[in-house]
């Protein structure tokens, strides 16, 4: 990947204030609590429109070439409005291509708007033999990027392919749609390095849940906080007690820590300059897990309508928890980097 | 020179200079040393660290070493971080609060006659804080009446960092308690040697005395010692407060992100990491990284004018709440090695070879400078925008 210069790079606060009137217009977030579609179809197709899936595409194959600092609003705000659309897989295997030089199958992706789900697999599991239960967006996907835990193999297989089979799956967090996925036997695809799609499909995958989480974070925080600010008892605010005020802190100074090194981990991902993995993995460690403890506040600090369906808090907190563990709980990412972060203490 | 070039060329000659100045075996001569030894320690390095100009980059152009830009004032204390320089405990707040008081709101006099004097090492302690105002700074009683041409003082402070080597105190009075509480404060320049001064080292729970009391009775103040104006003192005591611009935590962060060592060696050291411990360590690690990041942000937001309202509290929290997770965790890896009562090094900073002395220690950024308390009611009230609690 190359170093923008200042004439090609697209402002990110000007993708920013796109992507928040976009999705403030689009989204309907409650959509499918309500047993409505949530209009995945219908978003994916103007995210299109507005260009967003040739962001990070080289310029060679048609793309805008941009890095990933132009993906970090778009995650964020997606985040922010719970939208139901799972970007990530295919902003990933266009990463993953981008770097391995596919020149061709870029150009195939671009033209005919492939939707590709990015998955490291289980360990153990390879492309070729391959059972996830819970995979984001896979019901959209046209293709699937499958990549070997120890980075072994990897390989990018039509969805339609003879012995791939995704099953939707309905989930705890109606507001995106999860598959399950099922592949038996040698697929005509094509082999990308294992090494190198493991690396960057996994750096990408975190920073998008990182971003996701803080958006949505940032956004159930502010509701709660707006809640408390009318909700009157013993005449006056709850908004002004104390023990209120104290946890809404705490969770401010949690995702500001969360936003500041995923910042700064995006902007060494986006050059791939030193300890970007590692970085990378630390960002979705604090972004969740603040994003956990805010979801589940939430609901506390909403009292009894925090507890019903018509509120808004169970979308924060089901989110939260899908966000969590997905491709990976906190320790399993931990483990991942764990030997990396002694050696760089050890010097 | 661009000012990125003018830093990084600051940043090569620092270190050659420290290559050359900063003595090689200064912790093994700290290690369990006495207050005398320590007192000399800082002295001599302070001395060097005048002569080779890097004591005063925020002083102002006409003074030597001074005149540096903000980024570059960053970048010398990173670089005597990363060296492991010691601290330089003793001479810090004549440096950043009396030198800066003095040039905001001092007169031409009371700059001719300190700022030379602190080069070649007066010490300065501050009297703010109070047995009966601390969190609410304004409430402070120490009063002063004045009488001709001098102010009689009478009172007691508390929390005076070093107070006991002090040969002068940045001291905050009340002049005038009929209207609002920070109306009536007014900020003087007092000689600890005047007659009725009289300081007590406070013992803390490390078994350190780097605090003091000072207990005043009818100490007489000369009124040109007077800085701004009679019970304006509160504005020039929040100058005070926020001369050192966040240049502590810079140095404070970075010293533990080196200090990130220690964990990995008090967890039996890099090949004997057991799960659980490594896990702690890449929390602990991500947090410090994610500090560092913080700051530059603030750091550049100052320079730009940008800062927001209510960061500095969001980080001083953050760091706070990080010195006591980092320090009790080395506290938990090491177990019952970690309670011996062993030798530490003084003027280090995470550093001191004893992890229960670091960890008592760390109640210290807990408290000082806004409690934890104060500053979780500074974000919620004016970064969130909750309301006041009611005060009854």
């Amino acid at each position: 990947m190359t170093v923008l210069d200042s004439e090609t790079r697209i402002d990110p606060e000007e993708i920013r204030e796109t992507a928040q009137r976009f999705l403030a217009n689009k989204v309907e977030r409650r959509a499918a609590w309500e047993g409505k579609d949530a209009g995945c179809a219908a978003l994916e197709a103007e995210m299109a429109e507005l260009g967003w899936y040739l962001l990070i595409v080289p310029e060679a194959q048609g793309g805008l070439g941009q890095s990933f600092e132009a993906l970090a609003p778009i995650y964020e705000e997606m985040g922010r409005a719970l939208a139901p659309s799972w970007l990530a897989g295919t902003m990933a295997a266009i990463d993953v291509l981008a770097t391995g030089g596919h020149a061709e199958a870029l150009s195939d992706l671009v033209g005919q708007g492939w939707r590709i789900a990015t998955i490291v697999l289980p360990a153990g599991q390879t492309p070729d033999h391959a059972q996830v239960r819970i995979v984001g967006g896979a019901d959209r996907a046209t293709h699937l990027l499958l990549i070997a835990a120890d980075g072994s193999a990897a390989r990018l297989i039509p969805a339609d392919a003879v012995g791939v089979s995704l099953v939707p799956v309905e989930t705890w967090d109606r507001g995106r749609a999860y598959a399950a996925l099922s592949v038996e036997g040698e697929q005509g695809s094509l082999a990308v390095d294992g090494s190198l799609a493991l690396a960057v499909a996994q750096a990408h995958g975190d920073l998008a849940l990182a971003w996701d989480s803080i958006g949505a974070a940032s956004q159930c925080l502010s509701e709660t906080i707006d809640y408390m600010l009318g909700r009157q008892q013993f005449g006056r605010p709850i908004a002004s007690f104390q023990a209120l005020k104290h946890r809404a802190a705490d969770h401010k100074v949690a995702l500001e820590l969360a936003r500041a090194l995923a910042r700064h981990a995006s902007s060494a991902f986006a050059r791939r300059s030193e300890g970007w993995a590692v970085l990378a993995a630390q960002s979705r460690i604090l972004a969740v897990e603040a994003f956990r403890a805010i979801g589940e506040d939430a609901v506390q600090m909403h009292g009894g309508v925090g507890f019903t369906w018509e509120y808004n808090c169970h979308l924060f907190l089901k989110r939260a928890l899908v966000n969590e563990v997905m491709d990976g709980t906190p320790d399993q990412i931990r483990d991942r980097i764990a030997a990396q972060v002694a050696a760089q203490a050890m010097g | 020179m661009s000012d990125q070039d003018q830093t990084h060329a600051l940043r090569a000659e620092l270190r050659q200079w420290l290559a050359r100045n900063l003595p090689a075996d200064w912790r093994d001569h700290q290690h369990g040393d006495n207050l005398p030894g320590f007192l000399a320690a800082q002295k001599a390095w302070f001395a060097r660290l005048v002569e080779g100009g890097y004591a005063t980059p925020h002083w102002p152009k006409d003074y030597a070493g001074g005149g540096r830009s903000l980024p570059e004032q960053i970048a010398i204390f990173e670089e005597l971080a990363r060296a492991g320089a010691p601290r330089m405990s003793l001479f810090f707040v004549s440096l950043y609060h009396a030198a800066m008081t003095l040039v905001e709101c001092g007169t031409e006099a009371q700059r001719a006659r300190h700022l030379p004097a602190i080069l070649k090492g007066e010490i300065w302690c501050q009297g703010f804080s109070e047995p009966g105002a601390g969190s609410d700074l304004a409430s402070l009683r120490t009063r002063a009446v004045r009488k001709g041409d001098r102010y009689i003082v009478s009172g007691q402070k508390i929390w005076s960092t070093l107070g006991q080597f002090a040969d002068q105190c940045l001291l905050l009075v009340r002049t005038d308690s009929s209207g609002p509480k920070q109306g009536g404060i007014t900020f003087l320049l007092m000689d600890m040697k005047s007659k009725g001064v009289e300081v007590r080292p406070i013992k803390q729970i490390t078994g350190d005395e780097e605090f003091a009391e000072i207990f005043l009775d009818e100490v007489e103040i000369p009124v040109e010692n007077l800085v701004g104006q009679e019970n304006k003192g509160w504005k020039v005591a929040q100058v005070t407060l926020s001369s050192e611009r966040g240049l502590t935590l810079v140095e404070l962060t970075e010293r533990l992100a080196l200090s990130l060592w220690r964990l990995v060696a008090a967890a039996g050291g890099q090949e004997r990491l057991d799960t659980q411990s490594a896990r702690a360590v890449v929390d602990i690690a991500a947090r410090i990284e994610a500090l560092r990041a913080m700051l530059a942000t603030l750091m550049s937001n100052r320079m730009s004018g940008q800062e927001r309202v209510g960061d500095a509290s969001i980080l001083k929290l953050a760091y706070a709440r990080l010195s006591r997770d980092f320090t009790a965790l080395g506290l938990r890896l090491e177990g019952l090695a970690a309670l011996r009562d062993t030798d530490y090094i003084l003027g280090a900073g995470y550093e001191t070879g004893n992890w229960m002395f670091d960890f008592l220690n760390s109640y210290q950024y807990n408290i000082a400078g806004g409690s934890n308390e104060i500053q979780r009611n500074i974000i919620a009230e004016r970064v969130l925008g909750m309301p006041r609690e009611a005060l009854v």
